[in-house]
């Protein structure tokens, strides 16, 4: 079997042409997720920059070309910006416009005249959505970076510390705490006539807003705008809500998007608010609510390359507890950890192809997300339900033992076995900006030593496995929750003589944080797709069943639900040996 | 309602600014707590689905036939007569509005004049006079353009098309179309006269097949020549465009156009820009079907067997850039089934505002054709209905149902009225100086300026006569419905009273 082999460099990506990632986020959570991750890629552009900042932002930058567009506005001012494409209910922008400004004051829209109208104009204006203290700072912001020695340096830091208090203590929006521009065709907000998005919880809730064409028509036309400016895109990264009605209109989206750029890949997240897992309040409700997720994962899994499954239904009381200190409730919180996970897997699309010779020193392990989506989904079972595994801080190296500690890697994941030993699993590992003991950033050759001769080390291989490595860590950004142990040091190292008890540390105390992220092929993630599909067999497909009703009032027929329940039972027999596994197995 | 209502400005949490005076996107923006008017508003937000327009006199009616019908129930009516009622009154009115209405020859000639009423008259109830009579020659021109005899009208075949600029005065009409993206080689001409279209569903890049990925050569070589051979196939792809714009161009001054909804990579643009071909990538699916009924030809979905025949064609073909932003225009087409309406303004709200004032002018010149009839407007037809149901059909109603054929004719009068208020009228003399000319036998309808009875004919202004029938059809049955539901919930109370 072949296993830990980095793949051959074509000669057209030996050349370091770049290829685009388009990104896509739909639904409340989603956004909230996005909104990190933008501020992640802020930061690193940020520090690339920055003399002062820590050598490994500087020397292997990650190509921001990737995932950011150069453009112009109007007035001919060159704008940076995200290649994206947010959707989220009306209203759900919070103060910011959706042309991606920031909003027009009350006073000023008093003043405008109407240039159709000839006859009376009445008013009437919605109270504006106030700035919090930290998007004051943004505006009032002049240009000039980080000069801070001397006498003003305190003065600063009590009020980043001012900015930081009031973000814990006041998100309402997801961009209450974005400190990125964003393109005037990025953000797109719906407009559900009928639609009650305080109770658009499930599948068919958003029937009437798929249905709409003129909805689906300009989503499609936000994101042709940003495919058609490729080059070479590489895919599309599609982060949903998927625990509402988002996941409908998710569903259709990717169906579209599956229509027009047929052979771009697409790498789903699909991203859950701890606070959605709420106990259901009587049967029909749980029945509701297993029929919505057997739904999602079916419709959603049609129409995707990849899909990773995020969410646990509480971060509190997980395995990253001892370094990471969250608040369920809080989805500012609990979104920053789904958005660094992410962060991590985009990396390897990301790394810079110096050539040959270079590569050695500055990363390890460049795919694209078609290699990506091959690696998970084709080597080893037809499966591409995959879970994430995440490391957040990943631990540094021990001089004199080189084995890196495999079970640091923690799942986020949902309703997935804890079985580790799969020999039919597949594997693609990212560690980027791991310390070695003293606090020295170790370099390429050692991590991949240290990570190789881990997996030797296991009592079962998988069966293939992918490792990208380099050396930039995740750069903390000032609007990043205070969500640090207090035994997490300036770099995210772990100290050992900590003081307990003491309050969480935020981006004031932490820089970086050294991060490793797995997806997972294996059969670990066969809990969470039978459960799926049993519910559909148990209470939707099987004659007389209470579910048949609401997966009518969600416009399934009964073709359509056998359909559905085929395409689960399909998943689910792509984990047993009889009918799955490839023939063609090297 | 009408030419003098007033338009709202709405202005969202975040400074997002909505103009509009249609009924229907107010219904939308609002949020609705009753769960009575939610029943109307979707009513009246279903009418407008259905015919484009009526939705602020649907909401109109039926909260006047519910305000006529409670004062008959606080007299001890039941509500279950005044549904008798309705539906005697509804039927007879729908009989009354195919006597009344005005046919109209469409055939192979439409009259251009009535088409033009019409839409005027929808037009300038949402825009200024002078910007609604400019747009009113675009829409009767756009739905003329995209008819084909023997076939429905498809309004998706007239492209709307925005761009920002000083003066919403501005907006024209193009026969041919216009895409929201230019070329994306530099190489490639702006502007082009004489152009053969081709419209394609083609790969032009280069894309790794999933047996390409990298992990099944035993060795780099090997997967080269992978890559080597799938680069060959695309370029073969080009050069067989490439064969085809020689064939028909070469010693002509004619030029070679191509619109891909596929992607084109750099490598193939080069060609293409090479042998001065001008190449347009992803272009929206939509517009692939509007370019071939604009500029003729056949969508392509392979280079195989490619003639002449395939090629469209468009006498100007050039490139409009604004910031970062391109348009493609494609002019000057042979007979075009499909053309643009491109709108300018000065900023997004204006631009949304024209943007759905054009939409319902085009329906309304829509339902003209498809109807064959019109129905006189300014509230004459309304005054006309209610008199004949008074007149005529009351008497042959026997007991307690005339009351609803009487509140369900005075409830028409609510659309004269509501044109009279928002005029700065006094209500009742209109009404009564109204009555009396329709008593006299002469159908006339409100001059808003005067508040003198006029002859709409002689105006020009004209309701759809779809959009009418739907008012008739939908209002009495949603008030009859909340009216019997009322009744289910009053006799649950009763029966729940302590013995």
């Amino acid at each position: 079997r072949q296993q830990l082999v980095a793949p051959p460099r074509s000669p057209r990506e030996a050349t370091g042409e770049m290829r685009e990632v388009v990104t896509v986020q739909v639904g409340g959570f989603a956004n909230f997720v996005g909104s990190h991750f933008w501020n992640f890629q802020d930061e690193l552009l940020g520090l690339a920059d920055d003399p002062a900042a820590d050598a490994a932002f500087r020397t292997a930058p990650l190509d921001m070309d990737v995932l950011y567009r150069t453009g112009e506005t109007l007035q001919g001012v060159s704008t940076y910006c995200p290649r994206l494409v947010s959707v989220g209910s009306r209203g759900s922008l919070g103060s910011l416009s959706s042309s991606g400004a920031p909003s027009l004051s009350s006073a000023a829209s008093d003043q405008l005249n109407v240039t159709t109208w000839s006859g009376n104009v009445t008013r009437s204006v919605e109270k504006p959505h106030g700035r919090n203290l930290f998007l004051q700072s943004l505006t009032e912001q002049e240009p000039n970076p980080s000069t801070s020695n001397g006498g003003n340096n305190s003065q600063k830091s009590v009020e980043d510390k001012d900015l930081v208090e009031c973000l814990e203590k006041d998100v309402n929006f997801w961009t209450d705490y974005t400190k990125v521009q964003y393109h005037p065709q990025s953000l797109y907000e719906m407009y559900g006539s009928w639609t009650d998005f305080d109770k658009f919880d499930n599948f068919g809730t958003a029937r009437e807003v798929v249905s709409e064409w003129s909805l689906m028509e300009e989503m499609n036309e936000k994101l042709r705008f940003f495919v058609e400016e490729c080059d070479h895109i590489q895919g599309i990264q599609f982060i949903v809500d998927d625990s509402g009605g988002f996941s409908s209109i998710a569903a259709t989206y990717l169906e579209n998007i599956a229509d027009d750029y047929t052979n771009t890949p697409v790498l789903l997240y699909c991203v859950r608010d701890p606070v959605t897992h709420g106990s259901s309040r009587n049967q029909r409700d749980t029945i509701t609510r297993s029929l919505h997720d057997a739904v999602s994962l079916s419709k959603l899994s049609s129409f995707c390359s990849l899909m990773v499954p995020i969410g646990l239904p509480s971060l509190s009381q997980s395995s990253l507890s001892p370094f990471l200190s969250i608040q369920d409730a809080k989805p500012f919180h609990s979104s920053a950890i789904s958005a660094a996970a992410i962060h991590s897997v985009t990396v390897p699309f990301r790394l810079q192809n110096a050539g040959p010779a270079s590569n050695i020193a500055h990363s390890s392990g460049n795919i694209d997300m078609r290699e990506l989506v091959h690696i998970i989904s084709d080597q080893g079972r037809q499966n591409m339900v995959t879970a994430l595994d995440v490391a957040m801080p990943a631990p540094s190296l021990k001089d004199g033992n080189d084995l890196w500690n495999m079970k640091s890697l923690r799942t986020l994941t949902p309703e997935i076995s804890d079985e580790e030993e799969d020999p039919y699993s597949v594997e693609s590992l990212v560690v980027h900006g791991v310390l070695r003991a003293g606090g020295h950033r170790a370099s390429i050759s050692q991590v991949k030593d240290s990570v190789y001769s881990a997996y030797e080390g296991r009592a079962t291989k998988p069966k293939f496995s992918h490792l990208s490595v380099s050396p930039c860590p995740l750069p903390i950004p000032l609007p990043f929750p205070s969500i640090f142990r207090s035994h997490i040091g300036q770099h995210g190292e772990i100290l050992s003589n900590h003081a307990e008890g003491t309050q969480p540390k935020g981006s004031l105390d932490v820089e970086s944080i050294p991060m490793a992220a797995r997806l997972r092929s294996s059969n670990a993630v066969l809990p969470f797709i039978e459960r799926r599909s049993l519910s559909l067999q148990k209470f939707g497909v099987a004659r007389g069943s209470l579910g048949t009703q609401i997966l009518r009032d969600w416009g399934f027929g009964r073709e359509e639900m056998e359909d559905m329940s085929e395409h689960l039972s399909k998943m689910v027999r792509a984990f047993h040996p009889e009918g799955g596994l490839t023939s063609d197995s090297d | 309602l009408g030419p003098k209502g007033t338009i709202k400005m709405l202005v969202g949490g975040a400074g997002d600014i909505k103009l509009t005076k249609d009924g229907n996107t107010l219904l939308k923006e609002m949020q609705i707590q009753n769960p009575t008017a939610i029943m109307i508003a979707r009513t009246a937000v279903a009418q407008d689905d259905t015919s484009g327009d009526g939705t602020t006199s649907t909401v109109l009616f039926i909260g006047e036939l519910m305000k006529m019908s409670e004062r008959c129930i606080e007299e001890g009516t039941h509500p279950r007569f005044l549904v008798d009622g309705f539906e005697v009154a509804k039927k007879a009115t729908l009989e009354f509005l195919e006597t009344f209405k005005t046919p109209v020859v469409i055939g192979d000639q439409p009259d251009r004049e009535i088409l033009k009423m019409v839409a005027r008259t929808t037009l300038r109830t949402k825009l200024y006079e002078g910007l609604a009579d400019q747009l009113t020659d675009i829409v009767v021109n756009a739905v003329l353009c995209i008819r084909q005899s023997d076939q429905p009208i498809d309004l998706f075949m007239v492209e709307i098309m925005h761009m920002r600029h000083k003066f919403d005065v501005d907006t024209r009409l193009i026969e041919g179309l216009v895409l929201d993206h230019g070329s994306r080689h530099p190489d490639m001409k702006r502007r082009a006269e004489n152009c053969y279209i081709l419209t394609a569903n083609v790969s032009l890049e280069y894309e790794k097949s999933e047996i390409n990925a990298g992990f099944f050569y035993s060795n780099a070589e090997q997967r080269e020549k992978m890559v080597t051979a799938e680069r060959r196939q695309v370029d073969e792809r080009v050069q067989k465009i490439i064969e085809l714009k020689n064939k028909v161009c070469a010693g002509t001054d004619k030029n070679f156009v191509v619109i891909n909804q596929k992607g084109i990579d750099p490598p193939s643009l080069d060609l293409l820009a090479r042998a001065g071909i001008i190449a347009l990538r992803r272009a929206k699916r939509r517009n692939m079907e509007r370019l071939v009924l604009a500029c003729g030809g056949e969508a392509i979905n392979s280079v195989e067997g490619m003639t002449e025949d395939c090629l469209g064609w468009a006498g100007l073909v050039y490139e409009h850039v604004l910031g970062e932003e391109k348009y493609t225009f494609v002019e000057n087409v042979k007979n075009p089934h499909s053309c643009t309406i491109l709108i300018k303004g000065p900023n997004d709200h204006t631009i949304a505002q024209i943007k759905d004032a054009v939409r319902d002018g085009l329906r309304s010149v829509k339902n003209t054709v498809e109807d064959e009839a019109v129905v006189l407007g300014a509230g004459a037809f309304e005054m006309a209905a209610r008199k004949h149901l008074i007149d005529n059909v009351k008497k042959t109603v026997k007991g307690r149902a005339q009351l609803g054929v009487g509140a369900f004719a005075d409830a028409l009068l609510v659309i004269p009225k509501t044109l009279a208020e928002n005029s700065g009228l006094d209500t009742q003399d209109v009404i009564v100086s109204l009555e009396n000319e329709h008593d006299r036998g002469l159908v006339v309808g409100l001059n808003h300026n005067t508040g003198e009875p006029v002859d709409p004919e002689m105006e020009g202004i004209y309701d759809n006569y779809s959009v009418k029938r739907q008012i008739v059809n939908s209002g009495p049955i949603i008030a009859s419905q909340l009216l019997l539901v009322d009744e289910v919930i009053r006799a649950g109370r009763n029966m729940r009273k302590p013995t």
